[in-house]
């Protein structure tokens, strides 16, 4: 890790100030900016410790509305009675994150710009070409060990998995970040690589996350997070769905449904043609799993992630029929 | 004065040029080193310390303070050895800077035993049912167990597995820290 | 004059301090207190910190290192390379064949796998080390690599000869059986893996070397670093009190330590270099990857007419590991015919190395997946197929057994897991969406026996010392020495202290191979029973013993107290004891080696390997065994396997502490399951690089991956083995698991998987 000088910040403006230095990186939980620093991935000359800053680690929930402080712990909210009765696929894409000690460390705000676990972008020392780190290096990730790459929303500059599980849940549910000075879609905040891998984020110098809104709704309340993976825990995910449902009142046929994929693209993935295809629709086994098979539309292998494209699919249409089961 | 910013224990303002008084900073690759005069609280004592910003609160505590107890499995985050408690939460020492800690509580493994040397619950259960083999593993493996039943996740021996899992144990103790665990909630519950 | 009656009892119901009993680990309560201080964990004035710098290529020269940034770099003390580093002399291996070459370079001008050691930084902190390691430039010439073992340049290898079993005429027994079964079973580069890193401390006081370092061998790497430094092996003194973890791995002085050891010398203060964990994965061999075929040819009833086994494994470019892929194959069943022959192939790779039951893990896997394909074939369930092939002597060897306990092994395994219940069609047992299938494997690992001294010493205050340099990774080295010197002593086990992990104390071999229980409990025996011997005779003869006037020919020592067995005469503590006769300590070293044996044998012993006992040796095939049954949950959907019950009914002889026994068995039974689900080094076939080499990436299992496991043992003492009728544990239990996590998944699914591990996307 090369050396930098450890500033920290007392209030927002503090930090939006010390966020546009050149050179500066917010630090919050620091479990990717840490993390990343001793990978050699992130070189900061200053780093601006925000985790000090009081009152940005609220989480207010009503029915309408969850608010949450940019800088409340993970594990905080995925416990928070409120958010498990009225946004469960929130707590459990949550709680089925990393460990219990990194979700303790870890912030959601500083959760939504955790970066990519791809091997070669982790390991600038032996894979130097990274679109991500230096763009127009050329990706070593297309051609190599590609089992964990991305299917879905892939360039030719760039595989990398986004590797989260909250914010999957969040674009599922129309969630906005805040960023002080405008407010957007959680969806539109990332990025797909296109031919700028580098840029992840819709964030500008000097914007600071200060909170995530998750509108409410039935679907939100009856909702899931499924995360499949090689391990039982403390892993990425393989795939991973985050599906609300709302029914009728015939208790079977679709009024409202929310789809999102995680593990499987270049971002927090939402699959509208899977929403599409079965709002209006009765919950049916072999209707869910055909339009599960939508939401692969689009997708690009690159030969040992192959996999995905058949099992994503399948772990929709299995949170969709759990959903349907607890009518 | 709406915007503060702080450098170890000093206040400082935010400069308009974007240099600050420590004196850091600079984009060479032989930065001038920086070092920040930190307080620490750990296991209910203060420590002094003269270190660099980069210093890992792992490393302080191991290379700096002589406390061991808290091992170094993987230094990124990955295993859980180096499992510590800041403010009675578990964290992992290993990806927590040593300046960001300044004015937290932090209890490591040599601050669990009572004062007269009496063991945790979770100590002693470890003991009793051989929940260890190594020994490498089991510091962070006994910080995080405290901090699980704590935050009333040892409800059952499936609740204990997963939120245990982010502690590897290469020697393969697992059932018996699931058996330490759900003993050690039961006393404490009772 | 007998002195003393050993009680052999291989009951459980012993005292819980006696040999036997289910004491508690007397380490403890240092390791749960963090007051266990573990070799890295020293700390010395003026201690420097070294980073190496690794190989970005599998395969070429390096052209040129720009080091010059580094050295200017804060706190820089010294930057390594090749040109720079201190010439060592070259060390004979561990089988105490002297080295091929004059001198020794740990720091590499030609590359041959990535993540060699090119260079190394040397710093004030830790800190400073990482970040100016990353400012050294290094330039190859780089050349073609051969990847791995699918590698179109590997070709097929080199025979080993010294593998090649054979008996009767397998091939054409194999082509005249009714039924036949050949199926290729493949298992990857895997890891051990410990907790606790590798690395090691170093300081010279003129010339006399102490390394701080984790050994599984601590008088093999001390002459290792003799030989390097050209010092009197007396002159290396290694300290390793407390390991986290080897399994295999931490027996030898590598690469890494040498370096750190020189620069401690060029620089004249002490070093610390510990390697960083991706470094973990790169500077010392794992198991090396394996491929092997097995063909069976059977009668309609089952019984094995012949085994045709060809195995090959991987190695380095320059050195050789051969994982004895037949050593399974050879023993388990009875067979008139047979054949195993095996190559290896040298790619560029560091060297493999030991990792748990090297040879006998992979053999296992072969065989024992081989032997279910046979029964699904025949139709006949896979337990009565393992009875009817049972082989009631060594098959290979020709030899009686020992003990083999295997029989009992499968009979209370299957009871306490009850698989007479179980459905045999592939598929036909589920739970919702989750296929359940049971399977089942045996296996087996040799009784590795070597010689060991021990020093047993009685203070004046009454209490017990035992001091031996062989070490404790969480066997329970410290646990039944205690027990074995306070059973044989009479003293209460609290009064015990054993001293481990020191070259300066009393000899030990290797530690591994399941070898030290048996051989140190034996070392131990035989010095406190000298101690023993020692201090009646004293007792009985000295003028100034109370006890001396009794004119018995015997005493008894009890909980710590000195009496006549009879009940008459005087009754002292040995503190007492030794105040009243005016001794300072008895002291008593024991060994288990033959006493025509010279100190140049001696040497040879404890510092290679060269002098271990074949288990075959005599009239006996030695063994340890096991029967694992498994459940798994297969998600039809997700091809997720998850293990959700073992039951394993080992026969690992008489246990010292079953207590720790279990423990450790139970310990292998999950790195086999990581092994048979999660546990794969992928290489970059590009670069032969490892892109895993992490804790994230290469999966250990977690505890929320494994469920309750019950083990029971079913050995019985064994004579023939080793002092006190142990047989081999550590890596026992480990064998066989794989093999059964294969089967129980071939039964959920009606898929069958050879090349492990077993991940979803082989199942959806």
């Amino acid at each position: 890790m090369r050396d930098f000088s450890y500033l920290r910040a007392d209030s927002i403006e503090a930090a939006r100030n010390a966020a546009a230095l050149p050179g500066a990186m917010l630090l919050a939980g620091g479990t990717t900016l840490i993390d990343l620093a001793k990978c050699g991935v992130a070189e900061p000359s200053t780093v601006i410790d925000i985790s000090h800053i009081e009152g940005l680690n609220a989480v207010d929930v009503t029915a309408d509305r969850a608010v949450i402080g940019a800088l409340a712990r993970m594990s905080h909210v995925a416990d928070n009675p409120q958010v498990r009765n009225l946004f469960p696929a929130v707590s459990e894409a949550l709680w089925q994150a990393a460990s219990a000690q990194l979700r303790n460390m870890a912030t959601v705000g500083g959760n939504l710009m955790q970066r990519t676990r791809c091997p070669y972008f982790r390991d600038p020392a032996n894979f130097p070409a990274c679109n991500k780190r230096a763009p127009g290096s050329g990706c070593s990730a297309i051609g190599g060990v590609t089992r964990g790459h991305a299917v879905l929303g892939v360039s030719e500059a760039c595989i990398a998995t986004y590797p989260g599980d909250l914010a999957v849940a969040l674009v599922a549910f129309d969630a906005e970040v805040d960023l002080g000075e405008r407010k957007l879609k959680v969806e539109d905040f990332f990025l797909a690589p296109g031919a700028t891998a580098e840029q992840e984020h819709d964030i500008r110098p000097g914007e600071v996350i200060t909170a995530i809104e998750i509108p409410g709704s039935a679907a939100a309340r009856r909702s899931t997070y499924l995360k499949v993976r090689d391990r039982q825990s403390y892993e990425f995910a393989a795939a991973s769905a985050a599906v609300g449902l709302e029914l009728e009142s015939d208790g079977r046929t679709v009024r409202d449904i929310r789809v999102a994929l995680g593990g499987v693209a270049t971002k927090p993935w939402r699959v509208r043609a899977v929403e599409d295809a079965l709002r209006g629709k009765a919950l049916d086994e072999a209707i869910v799993r055909e339009a599960s098979e939508l939401a692969m539309e689009g997708a690009v292998d690159h030969g040992a992630n192959h996999y995905k494209i058949a099992l994503a699919p399948r772990v929709i249409a299995r949170a969709i029929l759990k959903l349907g089961e607890t009518a | 004065m709406t915007s503060q910013i702080h450098t170890g224990q000093t206040i400082i303002d935010p400069p308009e040029d974007g240099h600050f008084r420590n004196g850091a900073g600079s984009n060479g690759l032989a930065p001038s080193p920086t070092t920040l005069s930190l307080h620490l609280t750990i296991n209910g004592r203060d420590h002094a310390l003269e270190i660099e910003p980069r210093v890992t609160l792992l490393d302080a505590l191991r290379d700096r303070l002589h406390l061991t107890g808290t091992k170094k499995g993987c230094d990124q985050g990955q295993c859980g050895a180096c499992t510590v408690h800041v403010d009675g939460e578990r964290v992992l020492a290993c990806l927590t800077l040593a300046a960001q800690v300044e004015g937290r509580e932090i209890t490591t493994i040599e601050g669990l035993a009572g004062e007269d040397g009496t063991l945790n619950a979770v100590q002693a259960a470890f003991l009793e049912h051989d929940a260890f083999q190594c020994g490498y593993c089991t510091p962070g493996q006994i910080m995080s167990a405290v901090a699980c039943i704590r935050e009333g996740h040892a409800g059952s021996d499936e609740e204990i597995r997963e939120y245990m899992a982010g502690n590897l144990c290469r020697c393969g103790a697992y059932p018996n820290i699931v058996a330490a665990v759900r003993q050690a909630a039961q006393e404490l519950r009772s | 004059m007998t002195v003393h009656d050993m009680k052999h009892a291989a009951s459980d119901s012993a005292r819980l301090e006696a040999v036997g009993g289910r004491l508690s680990r007397v380490d403890g309560p240092a390791k749960i207190t963090g007051a266990a201080k573990y070799a890295l964990e020293q700390q010395l004035e003026g201690l420097t910190h070294a980073v190496l710098v690794g190989a970005t290529i599998a395969a070429g020269k390096v052209s040129a290192i720009d080091s010059r940034a580094a050295e200017t770099a804060p706190g820089v003390l010294a930057v390594l390379t090749p040109d720079t580093i201190m010439e060592l002399k070259g060390a004979s291996d561990w089988l105490g064949n002297p080295s091929p070459q004059p001198t020794y370079n740990p720091l590499a001008r030609e590359v041959t796998y990535s993540g060699q050691h090119i260079a190394a930084v040397v710093a004030e902190t830790f800190e400073q080390a990482v970040a100016a390691a990353a400012l050294v430039k290094v330039w190859y010439d780089e050349t073609p690599a051969i990847v791995d073992l699918s590698d179109g340049k590997a070709g097929d290898g080199i025979p080993i000869d010294a593998m090649t079993k054979e008996w009767g005429d397998a091939e054409a027994a194999f082509a005249a059986a009714p039924v036949r079964i050949c199926a290729a079973y493949n298992t990857p580069r895997e890891f051990q893996a410990a907790m606790e890193p590798h690395g090691l401390i170093a300081r010279w006081e003129g010339d006399a070397l102490t390394i701080w370092e984790p050994s599984q061998w601590l008088d093999g790497m001390a002459r290792t670093y003799a030989e390097w430094f050209g010092v009197p092996f007396e002159n290396v003194r290694l300290v390793s009190p407390y390991i986290g973890g080897g399994f295999g791995s931490k027996a030898l002085a590598l690469a890494h330590s040498a370096v750190a050891a020189a620069a401690a010398k060029m620089l004249g203060r002490p070093v610390k270099l510990v390697l960083n964990r991706p470094q973990n994965f790169t500077s010392y061999g794992g198991r090396a990857a394996t491929r092997q075929t097995v063909a069976i040819g059977a009668d309609r009833d089952g019984r094995i007419q012949s085994i045709v086994h060809r195995g090959v494994n991987e190695t380095a470019v320059d050195g050789m590991w051969v994982e004895p892929l037949g050593s399974v194959t050879s023993i388990m069943y009875a067979t008139p015919n047979f054949s195993s022959k095996q190559n290896v192939v040298r790619v560029n790779t560091v060297v493999p190395g030991a990792k748990r039951a090297p040879g006998e893990n992979p053999s296992a896997f072969g065989i024992e997946c081989a032997i279910d394909e046979l029964a699904h074939e025949l139709g006949i369930d896979p337990l009565e197929m393992r009875l009817i092939n049972y082989a009631e002597q060594d098959p290979h060897a020709k030899k009686a057994w020992s003990t083999r306990q295997l029989r009992e092994a499968f009979a209370a395994g299957a009871e306490a897991f009850g698989w007479a219940k179980r459905s045999p069609q592939p598929r036909s047992m589920r739970d919702g969406r989750q296929l359940i299938g049971w399977g089942m494997a045996a296996g087996t690992y040799p009784v590795r026996r070597a010689h060991g001294e021990a020093v047993v010493k009685l203070l004046a205050d009454g209490s017990v010392v035992v001091e031996s340099s062989s070490i404790d990774m969480g066997q329970g080295t410290y646990t039944i020495l205690a027990q074995t010197a306070a059973e044989t002593l009479g003293v209460p086990v609290e009064n015990v202290s054993v001293k481990l992990g020191d070259s300066h104390f009393a000899r030990a071999g290797v530690t591994g191979g399941s070898r030290l229980a048996g051989v140190m409990t034996g070392a131990v025996y035989k010095a406190a029973g000298q101690a023993l011997d020692e201090l009646i005779g004293l007792a009985l003869s000295d003028p100034r013993s109370p006890f001396q006037k009794l004119q018995a020919n015997t005493l008894q020592v009890r909980d710590g107290r000195i009496a006549s067995s009879r009940g008459e005469g005087p009754e002292l503590s040995i503190a007492e004891f030794m105040a009243a006769v005016g001794r300072e300590q008895i002291e008593a070293k024991g060994d288990t080696l033959p006493a025509s044996t010279t100190a140049e044998e001696r040497y040879a012993n404890y510092t290679t390997i060269a002098k271990s006992i074949p288990h075959t040796e005599g009239d006996w095939s030695r063994h340890s065994w096991c029967a694992h049954f498994v459940e798994v949950r297969v998600d039809e959907d997700f091809g997720t396997v998850r293990v959700s019950r073992v039951v394993s009914a080992l026969d690992s002889g008489r246990l010292y502490n079953p207590k720790l026994a279990e423990s450790q068995w139970k310990g292998g039974i999950i790195m086999g399951i990581g092994q048979a689900l999660l546990e794969e080094g992928i290489v970059d076939r590009r670069h032969g690089r490892i892109v895993n080499g992490n804790f994230a990436d290469y999966m250990l299992p977690t505890n929320a991956d494994i469920p309750d496991i019950q083990t029971i043992s079913v050995g019985i003492p064994d004579p023939h083995s080793s002092a006190l009728g142990g047989k081999g544990v550590g890596e026992l239990a480990i064998v066989g698991i794989a093999p059964a996590i294969a089967n129980a998944v071939f039964h959920a699914t009606g898929k069958r998987v050879r090349d492990l591990p077993i991940t979803l996307e082989k199942l959806i």
